[in-house]
């Protein structure tokens, strides 16, 4: 079984709140300097997802990742945790795509690397969290998508997924390939075993550009985008704190009562 | 006249005598071949490095008994008995080979008055060794203290038992055979009590033939008890008069408890560490057999002495019968090993070390436990992908974010602390004689800044030209190391190593003992060979070089903290004290658990992040309750980790009144102004 798993390298989300930045004018974040860069947590769960079917059914798992030259290292951390082989997509033409057009970059990567069961993606990225690549990539590789999978099951050419709704969750099957994008339901993924750590370090993970992949030029043209960022703003979070008193404890839950019923 | 040159039952008493020896040889051989075989089933280990300065030292600690002298605390007289029975027995034994050379009907002779003196040494002695045996008794049936507590198997109480009957029985013969003698054949000037027996052997009126027949049974008894001795020692579980000697022969020489790297050849391996009795190497199985039950170990383990399931005595103690059940087994090729992790090593007593090393400073025989307890959580992380999930955490932070410390963890970022200061901070191409490294927690953490802060205005004010790494500077691995976690580590050596080479780094400065530790004793392996100093031998330095000058008063109690892997790991005991000696007025108290045997804040082993496991109290609590009971106004540590631990510690028993902790750079700087 032939998995592709897509990963992005995100801002890392656990910096705190106070130290993130943004370019207002030109609309973008300023990462943080020494603060590395790390894998979307989404994401990671997409490549666990793909090292536990291949744990049971062997195969090929291919990491994907669009972005800076740096993000060889989150291919790196794909193939230490277990990925076979990884490639990044980096090419000024790629840069500030929206979700249609970092689709149909990756969709022309996959279609480059050919034979596929199985592609992976996380629900969303942890740092825009839009959750549209994936069902946009499904659409143009012209396969099945099934998003938010808690459990991925593969019986001989179809694809058994637990899916996450908002009371509980449906089991559905799709046949082999189709595209899945992973839910953090799925589990911690594991840590990087041991001596694969210091091979994937010293690996040189191969960058394809615009030409290697034929993606063609208009596609790529920020006028065609279909979506447009018209601002960025931090947002500011405002927290009051009244303190509910009354004369005896049972006084003071009564208050309490009676604040929180106004407040639903 | 010896009892040899007798006949009984038709056969010569020297045929008897000799046979008996060839048998108790024998079966003493066998059993030890045995025993030597089951240690061969470990992998090999180089330990005959240096092999003249190991058997000097060996014969040196032995003989002086260095090694069971170093006692528990000041009270425990546990270490002086044993010197006393092993010196006794040392007479005995030179006694034994004189006696049978002369009574083993080989014809030998020495001169009388030579063996009554002998004979008179022996009956002083053997009353020093009743004397010990007695306090033994006592304190292991009567006052039981905790460390020799424990839930003995029923032939360890066998064994016990059959020691202590054993040795006093041979001291008892002792004064028997002689006195029996002396009166038997009415020799004169008999050795003290001896000839105390003697005389009073002889007014009983007892027939010569009657003496000269107890004699000989007597004699007799006295050999078959020995060779009984010599034979049961290896077949019960007391094997710690055997291997112990060896043990302190193959100890490591190389830096205290600094780890062995898992070679490159290995690397591509299946599995990793230690889950089945053939992963140790020969001298970790030495270790097992060397043990002797004496519970220091338990009585000075921070994890044990706050109850958690944790004690190294047991661990060694369950490893060594695991051994001896599955060694024969084993030898035969008969079963495959099984892993012992759960069953003879729970995880829980794996996780619950702090690799502070007090188990093994105070052991006697050179065991080493902490490296059993690395390599059995090498084989949980790096083979069975299995750890505490705040290990995970902190092992994932470090792989992702180069440090251990993430999120709601941490306000700061690596570079910040460098902010607003003069610094000279190296970025790509710059070159710098000395570094200043900050280490993760101290560029991190807010209370720990204040540390590292204090620590630059110091080399500043002593006008000392440094560098540091700012928002570039990453995790040294020991946090990674320490939890298992090999490779993580390997990989930062090799990067931090390459960074300090590309600064043309020369000597490296540092607060944390850790970083210290590791860049100092570990780096070497992986090709990284600086000169590393703690900043309490930086400051020492500038003191007494007159570049820094402690002049204000600063009239204060202090006790001193002593961080394991600055203390045991690396014996830096004397400097901070002399630092804080030379701060006018203060008065430097000690704790009762202090320098070598200075008590874990519970910070180190990868504990900053791993949880603490339930027990009966905290372990940071435990020696928070150390330093209040010196009545000192504050606690000085030289350790990032402790400073949290003591700081946590006293927040949380709301003692912020009574004791402020600081670190050694704070209370410098103080000093200065």
């Amino acid at each position: 079984m032939n998995t592709i798993v897509c990963v992005k390298q995100v801002l890392d989300p656990e910096i705190p709140p106070a130290k993130f930045k943004i370019d207002a004018e030109a609309k973008q974040v300023i990462p943080p300097a020494g603060v590395p860069p790390v894998i979307s947590v989404y994401d990671e769960r997409a490549v666990e997802a793909a090292l536990r079917l291949k744990d049971k059914h062997k195969g090929k798992i291919t990491a994907l990742s669009m972005g800076s030259e740096k993000a060889a290292d989150v291919i790196k951390h794909a193939i230490a945790l277990g990925a076979d082989d990884g490639f990044v997509l980096q090419d000024a033409a790629f840069e500030n795509l929206d979700s249609f057009g970092t689709a149909y970059v990756l969709a022309k990567a996959i279609q480059k690397i050919g034979e596929y069961d199985l592609v992976l993606c996380g629900r969303q990225a942890a740092d825009w969290g839009a959750g549209e690549v994936g069902s946009i990539l499904a659409e143009i590789l012209g396969i099945p998508v099934i998003t938010l999978a808690s459990e991925i099951q593969a019986q001989d050419k179809t694809l058994r997924v637990k899916r996450i709704v908002s009371d509980g969750f449906e089991v559905l099957e799709a046949p082999m390939p189709c595209l899945i994008t992973v839910g953090s339901e799925i589990g911690l993924p594991r840590l990087p075993a041991g001596p694969r750590l210091m091979m994937a370090r010293k690996k040189v993970i191969p960058i394809w550009r615009a030409q290697d992949i034929g993606a063609e030029p208009t596609k790529l043209d920020k006028q065609n985008a279909h979506t447009e960022v018209i601002g960025l703003s931090v947002p500011t979070r405002k927290t009051e704190c009244e303190m509910i008193t009354g004369a005896t404890p049972a006084d003071a839950a009564a208050h309490l009562a009676a604040k929180l019923s106004k407040l639903i | 006249m010896s009892p040899v040159s007798a006949t009984y039952w038709g056969v010569p008493g020297f045929f008897i005598f000799w046979g008996l020896f060839a048998i108790a040889f024998g079966l003493f051989l066998r059993r030890f071949y045995f025993l030597f075989r089951l240690v061969r089933l470990g992998k090999p280990e180089n330990r005959f490095d240096r092999i003249g300065q190991r058997i000097t030292s060996t014969l040196a600690v032995i003989a002086s008994q260095g090694c069971s002298l170093k006692s528990v605390s000041r009270t425990d007289i546990a270490g002086i008995g044993h010197a006393w029975m092993f010196w006794g027995f040392g007479f005995f034994l030179v006694g034994y080979i004189v006696f049978v050379g002369l009574e083993g009907g080989l014809g030998l002779s020495i001169p009388s008055a030579f063996e009554r003196v002998y004979l008179s040494i022996l009956d002083i002695v053997a009353l020093f060794v009743v004397a010990a045996i007695s306090v033994a008794v006592v304190k292991r049936y009567i006052t039981r203290p905790a460390r020799l507590e424990r839930k003995q198997r029923r032939k360890e109480k066998i064994i016990m038992v059959s020691l202590f009957t054993a040795m006093t029985s041979l001291m008892m013969l002792h004064y028997c055979v002689e006195g029996l003698r002396y009166a038997a054949y009415n020799l004169s000037s008999a050795p003290p009590i001896g000839g105390v027996l003697a005389s009073f052997l002889t007014s009983t009126g007892s027939s010569s033939a009657t003496l000269l027949g107890t004699y000989n049974a007597i004699w007799w008894l006295n050999y078959v008890l020995l060779l009984g001795a010599l034979v049961y020692t290896p077949h019960s579980e007391h094997l710690h008069p055997l291997f112990s000697p060896a043990n302190i022969l193959f100890k490591s020489l190389g830096p205290k408890m600094a780890l062995e790297p898992i070679p490159p050849e290995e690397h591509a391996q299946e599995s990793f560490g230690v889950s089945k009795i053939p992963d140790f190497t020969q001298k970790q199985l030495l270790d097992l057999l060397a043990c002797t039950w004496c519970g220091r170990c338990q009585a000075n383990c921070p994890a044990n002495l706050t109850g958690k399931s944790l004690s190294p005595r047991e661990m060694i103690l369950n490893l060594k019968e695991h051994l001896l059940d599955v060694g024969p087994e084993l030898l035969a090729g008969k079963a495959d090993a099984d892993s012992m992790i759960g069953s003879v090593v729970t995880e829980d007593e794996i996780w619950a070390c702090t690799t502070c090393g007090a188990c093994q400073e105070v052991c006697p025989v050179n065991i080493e436990h902490v490296h059993k307890i690395i390599d059995l959580r090498r084989n949980l992380v790096l083979t069975q992908n299995k750890m505490p999930e705040s290990a995970q955490l902190m092992l994932r932070n470090m792989q992702s974010r180069g440090h251990p410390w993430a999120g709601i963890q941490s306000l700061r970022l690596r570079g910040d602390w460098t902010s607003d200061q003069e610094l000279k901070v190296l970025s790509d191409g710059d070159t710098a004689d000395t570094l200043f490294w900050v280490g993760c927690t101290g560029a991190l953490v807010e209370r720990n800044v204040q540390a590292t802060l204090a620590m630059t205005r110091v080399l500043k004010a002593a006008s000392v030209d440094f560098a540091v790494l700012g928002e570039t500077e990453t995790c040294c691995g020991d946090p990674a190391r320490r939890a298992g976690y090999e490779f993580q580590f390997q990989m930062m050596a090799e990067q931090n190593i390459e960074v300090f080479k590309s600064h043309n780094i020369k000597e490296i400065i540092t607060s944390c003992p850790h970083c210290y530790n590791t860049i100092k004793n570990e780096y070497p392996r992986f090709g990284g060979d600086f000169k590393v100093v703690h900043s309490t031998q930086f400051i020492a330095d500038l003191i007494a070089q007159g570049k820094l000058k402690l002049t204000k008063d600063l009239k204060s109690r202090l006790t001193y903290h002593d961080p394991c892997y600055l203390g045991r790991y690396n014996d830096v005991y004397q400097e901070p004290r002399q630092i804080l000696q030379a701060i006018p007025n203060t008065t430097l108290v000690e704790m009762e658990r202090s320098r070598n045997k200075g008590l874990c804040c519970g910070a180190g082993g990868g504990h900053t992040w791993i949880e603490e496991q339930p027990g009966t109290t905290k372990i940071n609590q435990l020696r928070l309750q150390d330093a209040l009971g010196t009545g000192a106004a504050q606690v000085v540590t030289a350790c990032p980790y402790c400073l949290q631990m003591f700081e946590e510690s006293i927040e949380h028993k709301d003692k912020k009144d009574s004791l402020k902790v600081q670190d050694l750079a704070e209370i410098v700087e103080a000093a200065m102004r």
